[in-house]
């Protein structure tokens, strides 16, 4: 089967596309202010401004303005639009919305091509990265004494809120997102995913969302904690609500991307590719998908409830009113422990391709790797209320809870064996990617240990709310999964870009990140140790050392980073030419040519045997 | 890339970034509010002794927050957030309460606590309690800092609910305020945390305890021991 | 160093895998004693024990697989230039796969039922604790002893007697921690939630708020001691009636 790029064409400039053509981020972002203004103006006109939920409903209008300006001005309501008019798209308006002869224009548009989203995915994971290690440093740069003497309690506290959701969205994000959309498709045969549109929508809704996260901090903050419990949300001004509602957005994005990968892998796999001859990171993908489909509904209606609290005067987390602030925490964690999952399973599975790849061996024990994890998905929608062990709540469901998390430490035992069962006597080629891997090693045993103290409910209520979580979870948010993410585009950069990331910076970094890591959270789990609260602006003398080794810790992390935005800019550039496969992988994204082609083969693939033979001709490519 | 080139372009990120951040932090920390100390003042005839003088306030006319009463002129506050005072000493406090109140959220600041002698004084008169329904604001200061003195002093302003406004202070005018004094002493060098456990704060249930309350520079604030 | 094929030498892993067990069990018995704080109840001696416990059941298992990693980075690292050639193309061994399976899930299974245990031996009450009504709110403890008028931003137990916190909370979420006693819960507004422990030793205790609870939540401090009972009975009858 040929595709209609066959017919070639002989203009230089793109035909079709209508609206789109004038479409941007630009436009989007002025759309969105305008629209914002409106809904702004129309509250309040509409809403009666003495009552008390005045402000959250001129705030709450404010920000559906401009979630719906942002998706006008970005073109995301063009094409539906059309079709409701009977004016579908044409072949030339496909061909124009995917970017098609447009050249470095389409990253700023909804394009629909996925090789564009998933570099679009990799900028907005950098920025929310950036933006998250910018607050990192204002608050470990005012913990590094006692005392409030950098900014006042009230600044840190939302710091830290903001801090918190900014990382964890980049985190969702951090491999899923380019390397889900990139990579995903042409490992299983694709032409482009299910639903390029929606594709699109789910990378621009995202960035639409980022935006209002971070306007959280210029119209009062959030000092509230980003779990955000009920009752002290009361207190929240309106950030409170475009937080609410960056969240029900950011679920929008998520729930639609979800929809698209478990769709793209389930019916577009090209012929042959049956199963077992999945690459592990397409089961990767496809398992972190259903468990963002499962989990993030509950944020939607936990962050919806309390927009309805702030402006309807509902009372579902209200005491007063005959709600619970239970009810909150609950409906929260029942999104917040499988989303951690979602997290960090891409990362694994992105792991898990490396390995093979780097040891030139098959994946050790395939089926096991998927079944670990399938049942750590499955066991993770069982174990959120050991987030709540200490709150009061059903103090009789301890024990059930504890029992779950307990069992997880299982499938997650699992991944060691995997990881470290492929490297064993393979030919480990130390590149870049291998040795972000072995820093994940180290760091997951950490991270993962120590989460079994956690577990326990009565060592957790020492532990609970010290420190000692807050470094448990940097360990395998930073140690563990901002590792896996960095070798994932160590690995799939030469893909893009056609070039090596820099090797020696790439390694100036690892050094400068781990040891950082070390550093920081490892005075920080002696800081909980010893009993210091987390979200504390301050503290007693007893925690100022532990606190000022962290703070230095941070520094060498933050140095690190540097160094790999550095080398990520210089490489994409004027790196090193790498060819279309520099690590000789058998997976379907490096049999095709850098830069990719539009719609990614020439001919449809057949597959006859899973990726993992080395030293045997690939048959039938 | 060659080595030194690599080598090159880390050190400038480390630097460039570096150097943006320090840039960001310091506009920063210049840019959160941070009100002047206010010292505490020697007592003459009075070994070891200095004097402190506050006020609460109905809102914030009266210029701590500015000449037009800051973002939220209706808020009310404290007249210092920051007040520096020397170790081993003892504190004379003088708080001039100009606010209106009711009832505290939590009967046990209705007393006086941990003062010297146990006791302050309301316009001359000694007083250890305020009645239940006649709380204005408190001023209730703590600290466990792990080397000096622990310190939990609590004290009862008692409702000023005068309608003669006689003192003009900024744009603002008050009622005579009443007036309350009671002393502590200080240890080790420190910091203490000082804030008002009577709802005087907005809030959109209504438990007192936001806005003001809830809002860095208006009802809770530190005394640094030097 | 290997050998031509079968089996090689596996002495870099068991002797990386000795060392670093004996590091860790070392580790595992110092840290928790030396940086947790002074423990002066049952529950705050049994999270001590739990933690040197489970670091002890840990370092074994994480010197495992650091042991395998070090042996790869020191045997299996690929010295040529160009990519390497592939290597023995081994996808399954079940008897591995199993024996870890089974090694996992019985740490699992002995890690829940200590847990399990503790949790119900933490649970059983005598039946006549002393009661103490905590109430948080932002941002100061107050502790009342019921059936006496006393109220006190000082915790003040006696020793050797099982005491009951009823916490409640007048405005937020707060997190009532008594740091020394290993117990913890969170204090709601319009409910009680309770937690109970027996002090075994005399001294100061110290209360932290673990639950962010707004502008001042770093310095919700209370402080408090164990005495004898007949200190707790003086110190009850001296104090002034305020509730």
């Amino acid at each position: 089967m040929t595709t209609t790029l066959e017919h070639t064409e002989t203009s230089a400039e793109p035909r079709g596309g209508g609206l789109a053509r004038y479409q941007n981020f630009g436009t989007a972002v002025v759309a969105g202010v305008i629209f914002a203004w409106i809904g702004w103006f129309i509250a309040r006109k509409l809403f009666w401004s003495s009552s008390d939920n005045f402000s959250d409903q001129v705030a709450t209008m404010t920000a559906v303005g401009w979630m719906i300006g942002f998706w006008i001005g970005i073109g995301a309501f063009n094409a539906p639009f059309r079709w409701l008019l009977g004016n579908d798209n044409s072949r030339d308006d496909d061909l124009y919305y995917a970017g098609y002869k447009q050249g470095r224009a389409r990253y700023w548009k909804y394009t629909t091509d996925h090789k564009v989203v998933g570099v679009q995915y990799i900028i907005v994971t950098m920025s929310l990265l950036g933006v998250g290690g910018i607050l990192a440093m204002a608050i470990r740069t005012e913990l590094i004494v006692p005392g409030t003497h950098f900014v006042n309690q009230q600044v840190y506290n939302s710091f830290i809120a903001i801090h918190g959701m900014v990382m964890i969205l980049a985190l969702i994000v951090a491999v899923a997102g380019p390397w889900g959309n990139f990579v995903m498709p042409i490992m299983v045969g694709a032409r482009d995913m299910a639903f390029p549109r929606l594709n699109a929508l789910s990378l621009w809704t995202l960035v639409s969302a980022a935006v209002l996260l971070v306007t959280v901090l210029a119209v009062g903050g959030l000092p509230v904690g980003w779990v955000v419990l009920g009752t002290i949300a009361d207190q929240a001004g309106v950030g409170m609500d475009f937080f609410a509602m960056a969240i029900v957005v950011f679920t929008v994005s998520t729930t639609v991307a979800s929809i698209n990968l478990i769709t793209t892998v389930i019916t577009m796999r090209t012929k042959g590719m049956t199963l077992d001859r999945l690459p592990i990171f397409v089961w990767g993908t496809i398992i972190t998908a259903v468990l963002a489909l499962y989990a993030f509904p509950f944020f939607f209606v936990a962050e919806l409830n309390q927009l309805l609290d702030r402006t309807a005067s509902t009372s579902f987390y209200i005491a007063a009113g005959g709600g619970t602030s239970w009810l909150q925490a609950n409906l929260f964690w029942l999104m917040g422990h499988p989303e951690v999952y979602v997290i960090l399973i891409p990362a694994v599975a992105a792991l898990f391709e490396i390995s093979s790849t780097m040891a030139r061996k098959p994946l050790f024990s395939y089926r096991t790797a998927v079944g670990a994890m399938v049942a750590l998905s499955g066991l993770s929608a069982l174990v959120w209320a050991h987030h709540m062990f200490t709150s009061g709540w059903a103090p009789t469901l301890g024990g059930p809870f504890m029992v779950t998390t307990e069992l997880i430490s299982i499938p997650t035992g699992i991944f060691f064996l995997v990881l470290v069962g492929t490297l064993w006597r393979g030919n480990v080629w130390m590149k870049l990617p291998t040795i972000w891997m072995f820093g994940f090693i180290f760091n997951f045993i950490i991270g993962g240990v120590t989460g079994i103290y956690l577990s326990d409910v009565p060592l957790d209520e020492q532990l609970h709310g010290t420190m000692f979580v807050t470094a448990h979870f940097h360990y395998i948010f930073v140690g563990s999964v901002l590792f896996g993410a960095i070798a994932a585009l160590a690995y799939w950069f030469p893909k893009v870009t056609g070039r090596y990331l820099d090797e020696r910076m790439g390694r100036y970094s690892f050094w400068l990140v781990f040891i950082g890591v070390q550093i920081t959270f490892g005075a920080m789990f002696l800081s909980g140790l010893k009993g210091m609260p987390r979200r504390d602006a301050s503290y007693s003398l007893a925690f100022e050392h532990t606190n000022f080794i962290s703070t230095l810790g941070a520094y060498i992390i933050m140095s690190g980073m540097l160094v790999l935005l550095g080398a990520v800019i210089t490489s994409w550039r004027r790196g090193e030419p790498s060819g279309p496969n520099p690590w000789h992988a058998n997976t379907l994204e490096w049999q095709v040519p850098t830069p990719v082609p539009l719609e990614n083969f020439l001919e449809e693939p057949v597959i006859t045997q899973d990726p993992y033979h080395y030293g045997e001709e690939l048959v039938g490519q | 890339m060659i080595r030194s080139r690599s080598l090159g372009v880390a050190l400038a990120s480390v630097l460039l970034g570096g150097g943006a951040l320090a840039l960001a932090g310091f506009a920063l920390a210049t840019a959160t509010p941070h009100q002047t100390p206010l010292t505490c003042t020697p007592v003459s005839g009075k070994a070891h002794t200095c004097s402190v003088h506050l006020s609460t306030f109905p809102d914030s006319l009266e210029g701590v927050h500015g000449a037009s009463g800051g973002p939220h002129p209706d808020w009310v506050t404290y007249s210092n957030d920051n007040v520096v005072v020397p170790a081993h000493e003892t504190i004379d406090v003088t708080i001039d309460q100009y606010d209106t109140g009711g009832a505290a959220n939590n009967p046990f600041f209705d007393n006086v606590i941990g003062t010297n002698g146990g006791f302050d004084t309301v316009n001359g008169v000694k007083t250890t309690h305020v009645g239940v329904n006649d709380i204005g604001h408190t001023f209730t200061i703590r600290g466990i800092p792990g080397n000096g003195k622990t310190l939990f002093v609590s004290i009862p302003l008692p409702a000023n609910n005068s309608n003669k406004f006689p003192v003009k202070l900024g744009i603002g005018t008050y009622p005579k305020p009443i007036v309350v004094k009671f002393s502590f002493d200080t240890g080790g060098p420190t910091v203490y945390e000082f804030n008002c456990e009577f709802p005087c704060g907005g809030s959109r249930l209504g438990n007192g305890f936001g806005e003001a309350m809830s809002s860095y520079g208006y009802m809770s604030g530190t005394f640094t021991v030097q | 160093m290997a050998t031509s094929s079968g089996k090689r030498s596996l002495k870099t892993f068991y002797y990386s895998w000795g060392i670093l067990t004996v590091v860790g069990v070392l580790l595992a018995i110092w840290i928790p004693k030396r940086y947790m704080p002074h423990m002066m109840s049952n529950d705050g001696n049994l999270s001590v024990t739990t933690m040197i416990l489970f670091s002890v059941l840990a370092a074994p298992v994480a010197a495992g697989v650091y042991a395998a990693a070090i042996h790869v980075l020191r045997h299996d690292r690929y010295k040529g230039d160009g990519v390497p050639p592939a290597a023995e193309q081994v996808r399954e061994n079940t008897k591995l796969t199993v024996t870890w399976l089974t090694v996992s899930a019985v740490l699992t299974v002995f890690v829940l039922v200590w847990g399990l245990g503790a949790l119900a031996a933490e649970n059983s009450s005598s039946g006549n604790p002393l009661v103490v009504d905590v109430t948080g709110q932002q941002w100061v403890w107050t502790f009342a002893y019921p059936g006496t008028h006393v109220v006190s931003n000082e915790l003040i137990v006696p020793d050797h007697r099982e005491v009951e916190f009823r916490v409640t909370s007048v405005d937020v979420t707060h997190g009532f921690w008594v740091v020394n006693f290993g117990v913890q819960v969170d204090a709601n507004p319009g409910t009680i939630t309770t937690i109970h422990t027996t002090p075994d030793k005399l001294g100061t205790i110290e209360v932290r708020c673990e639950q962010f609870c707004g502008l001042n939540h770093a310095f919700m401090d209370a402080v408090g001691h164990v005495v004898t009972p007949s200190q707790f009975s003086a110190w009850l009858a001296s104090q002034p009636a305020r509730a």
